[in-house]
């Protein structure tokens, strides 16, 4: 195991404890209030875009954003079907498989 | 869940970890969202600060299941309350308050083992298939982890207020990590669009 992969899986593992722990233990039947809780509905939902979109748009850091990125088409496929309400995994595997067949074809 | 372990544990496999850290993450951090996330930032050699500050925002969501749940564990040992806390995870909240009934203590403890317990051993198997795989940019394998990402935000998304978020958090991050190396453009666009959000934003009543 890589020194530097174990710290990283130790950090990672202490800091979702640090999510998941502090407001079971504390017990308190009084809710969080709206406007916390509304923030914390938006995080992962604010997250996940500022992940992908880069990935997307700037593969390996350099922007690629004409219609020869294969990547924006399989991101197009995979939130059209989500969006239309298909199963999560068989969006992604469509959007994976535009992505392969593009690539095929030298894109 | 078996089938998304399974492919988390493929492609981390093909990201270059070893069996034994896939084994190790699925143990003591078990947050899928988040091992998705963290995958391809330590395949691409990210600092170890930035791929844990990472995770726990991405994680911060269990603050509100955690709060939810609390009522429920009235008069549990703390200690096995510490223990357990490491099993909230998404699919056993939803499970356990979508009954009818205030939300059982037992019967989330009974869904966070299976949940676990599937979790681990479908990485894993993903892990070896994930192995025997060459060359899995040309089979579009690289592009499943933004795909993830993509699929898991258009589920949630409930209004227009969601979409603009999400929207703009994903162009605020990629103007920043167009001009900033690294990988902070997740945390700041995350936090900075959510924060507006929340504040903009009509909070729905409890």
């Amino acid at each position: 195991m890589r020194p530097a992969v174990l710290l990283t899986i130790l950090g990672m593992a202490v800091a979702t404890y640090l999510t998941r722990a502090p407001l079971l233990l504390a017990l308190s039947e009084r809710p969080l209030r709206p406007r916390l809780r509304l923030w914390l509905r938006l995080v992962p939902l604010a997250v996940l875009p500022a992940l992908a979109i880069p990935m997307v748009l700037l593969p390996g850091g350099r922007p690629l954003l004409t219609p020869a990125n294969p990547q924006l088409w399989g991101a197009l496929v995979v939130l059209g079907l989500t969006a239309a309400r298909q199963n999560l995994l068989l969006s992604v595997a469509a959007g994976v498989a535009v992505v392969a067949i593009l690539r095929q074809f030298g894109f | 869940m078996f089938v998304y372990a399974t492919v988390w544990g493929g492609l981390a496999r093909q990201a270059g970890l070893s069996l034994g850290e896939i084994a190790l993450m699925c143990l003591v951090v078990t947050a899928g969202a988040s091992q998705f996330v963290a995958v391809p930032m330590i395949a691409a050699g990210a600092p170890p600060l930035a791929v844990i500050v990472t995770t726990y925002v991405v994680n911060m969501r269990h603050y509100l299941m955690a709060a939810t749940l609390a009522p429920a564990f009235r008069g549990f040992p703390r200690g096995w309350l510490a223990l357990v806390a490491h099993g909230v995870n998404d699919e056993s909240f939803a499970l356990t308050t979508a009954r009818r009934d205030p939300a059982g203590p037992w019967f989330f403890i009974g869904s966070v083992v299976a949940v676990y317990g599937s979790f681990i051993v479908g990485a894993l198997v993903g892990a070896v298939v994930g192995g025997l795989v060459r060359d899995p940019s040309r089979y579009g394998l690289d592009f499943a982890f933004p795909a993830v990402f993509l699929a898991l935000v258009a589920v949630q998304l409930r209004g227009r207020g969601d979409w603009v978020v999400a929207g703009g958090a994903g162009l605020l991050a990629l103007g920043i990590a167009w001009h900033l190396p690294g990988n902070w453009h997740i945390v700041i666009a995350g936090l900075a669009a959510s924060g507006v959000g929340a504040l903009v934003m009509r909070p729905e009543s409890p």
